[in-house]
């Protein structure tokens, strides 16, 4: 979700319930609040370059 | 030797006494039962303490060692596990009231091999609730306290562990480490704290955050003291599907002194960072005291070094939502407030950034690789701060006041990134009296070299030495 667009309230209730997460709690204002700020922080992740490289699935570091 | 004295010793030393039979597991046990009562009303470092059962294994241990069946180095010695490592009979909380009445059946693997070599379990730790957090907060089973200074955090996730061994209730401690939670509360209490490679020690048996970041590992007061513990812990485990299959070489066989030609780099990006004045000067002076001692000092680069928390973080958040995610739909509303926000954030991380993470995550190992064909181990401050006021949401790290949460993670959730070995030991303190850490990071899979460094840097100082005042 750190894509170009800010995750809208809508979609975030939508999937927090899809989660299975009590979206009639009041405490799901502080969770959009908090995840809104975590989904920012990862937007430097697109600007990464990681042409060519697969993802570090690999459990285990390889010894030298 | 008095019961104060038996409290800071170290295990090696203990140990060469035990083997003499010239001291018994039973007076270890007792004096070390008598300082946790004296001193947890304070600390809070336990979630349970195993009075009855440590003393009936010390008398078993006597017997054994009086009758000429000595195990090895830990025969007879205290060891306490962080709260999430599974123990056969006794509860494992993973610092959660949910757990409150949790107990396995069977014993993780590291607390096997700690039972195989004759240590004597003395309690189980307190930590973080599910070892989501660097701080110790803890509101089920109390917040941790810093035996430097109790108005202080003692870091965490394994918060109990750091103050426990710091505080002489434990000789040997362990802890668990999936953004830094061994080397955080070792650098906030004064103690080492090794988070080995990943995939050496077994995850097996304990309650997982992460799985490709979660690493096992000892937290102690002394080098060799990790080391005596890693001979015992480390190898490979048919159970952990990551644990490495190599052979495990004798880890106090390292610790020769000497560390002439050795090549340690500092990374630049590691001083462009919030970092508080008096914690810079007290690594620029280990490196110092290192280079005197015959190691080649040099700055190097690491570029990605702001990247690989991105990445860890995704990374983290995303897998530590995965594994909780019944839980949260079950008993969201008894998870800490602040652990649950970072549990449910993590369940509206996409695949694809999750993967891009991941891919990230093969560029920035990489260059780390490639960083440690330059040099053979990497330094710098294990925190950028000492010990922060327990709650507080932000810390002044030289000019700059930034988050407390990001701040205590900064420089150790890299290698966590990239699986390598990682220690912190202690090397310095601050005007106010509070420790600072140094921290060392070797390829993977070379301890030795990491031991072999630390160790050397520790018998020319003083620091381990010190004690808290309570």
């Amino acid at each position: 979700m750190a894509s170009e667009t800010p995750l809208s309230h809508q979609l975030f209730l939508r999937m927090a319930a899809e989660a299975g997460l009590d979206i009639q709690s009041p405490h799901m204002d502080d969770l959009y609040a908090y995840t809104s700020g975590v989904l920012d922080g990862l937007r430097p992740l697109q600007n990464l370059d990681v042409n060519g490289a697969e993802p570090d699935m690999a459990f285990r570091p390889s010894p030298e | 030797m008095d019961a104060t004295e038996l409290c800071y010793a170290s295990a090696g030393t203990l140990s060469r006494l035990v083997q003499q039979k010239e001291l018994s597991p039973v007076e270890i046990i007792d004096a070390h039962l008598a300082r946790i009562e004296a001193t947890e009303p304070v600390l809070n470092s336990y979630i349970t303490v195993l009075p009855e059962e440590a003393r009936a294994a010390a008398r078993r241990a006597e017997s054994e060692i009086q009758r000429g069946d000595y195990r090895g180095p830990l025969h007879g010695i205290p060891v306490a596990l962080k709260d999430l490592y599974n123990t056969a009979g006794v509860r494992t909380t993973s610092g959660s009231r949910i757990f409150d009445n949790f107990i396995p059946e069977r014993d993780c693997t590291v607390a096997g091999r700690f039972r195989q070599a004759g240590a004597i379990l003395l309690g189980k730790l307190n930590m973080h609730q599910f070892a989501y957090g660097p701080t110790g907060e803890n509101p089920d089973y109390g917040h941790m306290h810093n035996p430097w200074d109790p108005e202080m955090v003692s870091g965490g996730s394994s918060g109990g562990s750091g103050s426990a061994a710091a505080a002489g209730q434990c000789t040997i401690t362990t802890g668990s480490d999936t953004g830094g939670s061994i080397r955080i509360p070792a650098a906030l209490c004064g103690i080492v704290g090794l988070k080995p490679t990943y995939g050496l020690v077994s995850r097996h048996g304990l309650t997982p955050l992460s799985w490709s970041l979660d690493h096992p590992g000892p937290m102690v007061r002394t080098v060799e003291d990790a080391a005596l513990t890693m001979n015992a812990i480390a190898g490979h485990d048919p159970n952990d599907v990551a644990s490495a299959n190599i052979a495990v070489p004798d880890y106090t066989a390292a610790l020769t002194g000497d560390i002439r030609g050795l090549r340690i780099g500092f990374p630049r990006e590691y001083f462009d960072a919030p970092l508080d004045p008096e914690v810079a000067q007290a690594v620029h002076d280990a490196l110092a005291l290192m280079e005197s001692m015959g190691a080649v000092v040099s700055e190097v680069s690491l570029p990605m070094f702001q990247d690989s928390h991105t990445i860890s973080t995704a990374i983290l958040m995303a897998e530590a939502s995965a594994h909780f995610r019944d839980l949260l739909a079950s008993d969201g509303d008894k998870i800490y407030g602040p652990v649950r926000l970072r549990l449910e954030a993590g369940l509206f991380i996409s695949s694809a950034d999750y993967l891009r993470a991941q891919q990230g995550r093969s560029v920035f190992n990489r260059q780390v690789r490639e960083l440690l064909e330059q040099v053979d181990l990497l330094a710098g401050p294990t925190e950028p701060v000492t010990a922060p006021r327990l709650l507080a949401e932000t810390v002044q790290a030289g000019e700059r006041e930034v988050p407390t949460v990001p701040a205590l993670t900064q420089y150790t959730r890299s290698y966590n990134v990239t699986g390598s070995p990682a220690i912190s030991i202690p090397c310095g303190f601050s005007s106010a009296e509070m420790p600072i850490g140094l921290q060392l990071a070797g390829r993977p899979f070379d301890e030795v070299t990491v031991l072999r460094a630390a160790h050397a840097y520790e018998q020319a100082t003083d620091w381990h030495t010190r004690r808290p005042p309570i």
